[in-house]
């Protein structure tokens, strides 16, 4: 299948991928840096039957597109890291209510307010843990214009196979700039998409939450005869609260459980010219277009370097890092544009503390381009 | 061509980040890569805007310009040619406007600056302001020599309403000609 050549920038891919994964709503408020994808899901949505909707904030935003997702159709919304913040609380309600959601945050400086037009990748552990209680998060990182679009699809099969919200986590970098791309077909596309399970049978014998330890609810859309209950408390086989401690236990249980059991399904990584490295460069989201080049520019001067880029963040690749951590030892150097938040999840895998190999960080709003990069590789490292 | 690395400054507001999608786009077109990447502030107007265009053969990697390396700059606002002069390679081209930049003696002696009053050409030779970065283009163009005329006119009329085609023409021609003039003059001594 042919792919398909176009000219444009993160935002409108990942808007552009939504569509095509089968979305039919997008709940939103507009805000820097990641407006754009809801402009163009605005142009989009209405001439395929679907619907946009400005809410009057961002809570309402993630409101519309759970109660969407909850009808049946597959839903998504796009903030930046402030509007996180406002969506916690309800997004915590898809985790437990188990309903499936793709959340495109483009990062921006922060905390707070922080560098409302200016890159960074503050939010990773936002993502890992986005909201009070406990979570087990999906953590999507596209590293180039391709995979805003990618991953973006990947991220709507995700939420509808394993029934909870998905994080698509796009940087002010990626979602503005401006360049070719190479898509998959919309027909590989249509034939990946994999909607979530329904229950087939008699109405009077569903039991959305009756399900395996390690899988997620069967929720079946609305309209169809087939009665449940959604609340944000702990709740039995019915969808009904309880506080019945076998059932909270099993449910919170199940809800860890229906993803690491699976972790194999959405674990995904990148090695780059690691066959014969001898160091290795880990860096994800628009962080690793920079640090590709530095790979680029060391191999010409000799060194054998490679990168090793995450895609997955969350669940974290921690065999593999592990893996990585054994043969190249603490010839590591690691960049991100934050103060060390993934550096956490390569530390608690591999056991060696950052203060062992080489760290890069700036949370200032500014890139880190490939010459600061292999400046600081050559001085620390090699 | 290998690769051509451009920069476009000026204040948010003043329209620049336009010309970088055309040069991409045409780039694109013709066979190869071309990415935009703007970088701005959060003043809705004002504060200082750069547009890099990288122009390449081979795949661009990077978004941004590195430190240095850029071949060509234009800048249209003293805040923004201060702040992001320092990209310009050892010996590069520098473009401003007269009437709103002015370079330090050092600057003249580090760079070839030359001189098109790109705002004014807009705004009193085409009738409308806005043309300032198509004016821009046909500047930068003829200074970088990095793609075919035709084709960039093509795209750029391709990213503008019709009823200003015949202005952003003419816009085009008006900066290729000063763009002429000012090689033909040399750089600021």
């Amino acid at each position: 299948m042919s792919k398909r050549e176009v000219i444009s920038s993160g935002n409108d891919l990942a808007a552009r991928a939504a569509v095509d994964a089968g979305c039919k709503f997008f709940g939103g408020y507009p805000i820097t840096p990641s407006s754009e994808v809801m402009h163009t899901i605005s142009d989009l949505l209405p001439k395929i039957g679907g619907a946009c909707m400005q809410m009057e904030d961002e809570i309402a935003g993630v409101c519309a597109a759970i109660g969407a997702s909850m009808s049946g159709v597959r839903s998504m919304t796009a903030t930046s890291g402030p509007g996180i913040s406002l969506k916690a609380e309800n997004i915590g309600l898809a985790f437990i209510a188990e309903v499936p959601l793709v959340i495109v945050n483009v990062m921006r400086g922060g905390p707070s307010t922080g560098l409302p037009t200016r890159v960074q990748q503050g939010d990773v552990l936002q993502a890992k843990n986005p909201t009070h209680g406990d979570v087990k998060s999906i953590v999507l990182c596209p590293g180039d214009l391709a995979e805003c679009y990618t991953e973006t699809v990947r991220a709507f099969n995700l939420a509808d196979r394993f029934m909870q919200p998905v994080f698509v986590l796009l940087d002010e970098t990626l979602g503005h700039m401006h360049a070719k791309a190479e898509l998959p077909s919309l027909q590989e596309v249509e034939e990946g998409i994999k909607l979530r399970r329904e229950f087939v049978g008699d109405p009077a014998d569903y039991r959305p939450y009756d399900v395996p330890q390690d899988e997620p609810a069967i929720l079946n859309p609305m309209f169809k005869g087939y009665r449940y209950h959604y609340t944000g408390l702990h709740h039995g086989p019915t969808g009904f609260p309880t506080e019945d401690a076998e059932i909270c236990e099993k449910l919170i249980e199940r809800l860890f459980k229906k993803v690491e059991a699976h972790e194999d399904e959405i674990e995904s990584y990148e090695e780059y010219k690691l066959d014969d490295a001898e160091y290795l460069v880990v860096a994800y989201g628009s962080t690793a277009l920079a640090a590709r080049e530095a790979v680029n520019r060391l191999r010409e001067e000799g060194v054998k370097i490679g990168m090793f880029r995450p895609i997955t963040l969350f669940p974290s690749p921690d065999k593999k890092m592990k893996e990585l951590q054994e043969r190249f030892g603490n010839k590591v150097y690691m960049a991100e544009l934050n103060m060390g938040q993934y550096v956490e999840a390569f530390e608690r895998a591999t056991g060696m503390h950052r203060d062992e190999f080489v760290t890069h960080f700036k949370a200032n709003g500014r890139p880190i381009s490939p010459a600061e990069m292999v400046a600081k590789i050559k001085e620390e490292l090699l | 061509m290998s690769r051509i690395i451009m920069r476009f400054t000026g204040v948010g507001g003043q329209g620049v980040l336009l010309a970088g999608e055309i040069f991409a786009a045409a780039k694109i077109k013709q066979g190869g890569y071309g990415v935009k990447t703007a970088t701005y502030t959060s003043q809705v107007r004002g504060g200082p805007t750069v547009v890099d265009i990288q122009l390449s053969d081979e795949p661009v990697l990077y978004p941004y310009a590195n430190d240095g390396e850029v071949d060509l700059m234009l800048s249209v606002a003293q805040i923004s040619y201060d702040q992001f002069k320092k990209g310009v390679k050892e010996g590069g081209d520098i473009i401003i406007d007269p009437n709103l930049v002015t370079p330090s003696d050092e600057d003249k002696k580090r760079w070839r600056i030359y001189e098109i009053p790109v705002i004014t050409i807009a705004k009193e030779e085409v009738g409308n302001v806005i043309t300032q970065s198509v004016v821009a283009l046909g500047a930068a163009n003829t200074f970088t020599r990095a793609l075919d005329d035709d084709l960039l006119v093509e795209t750029m009329l391709s990213k503008v309403p019709p009823k200003v085609h015949e202005a952003n023409k003419k816009a085009y021609e008006l900066g290729k000609k000063y763009a002429l003039e000012a090689l033909e003059k040399g750089p600021l001594k």
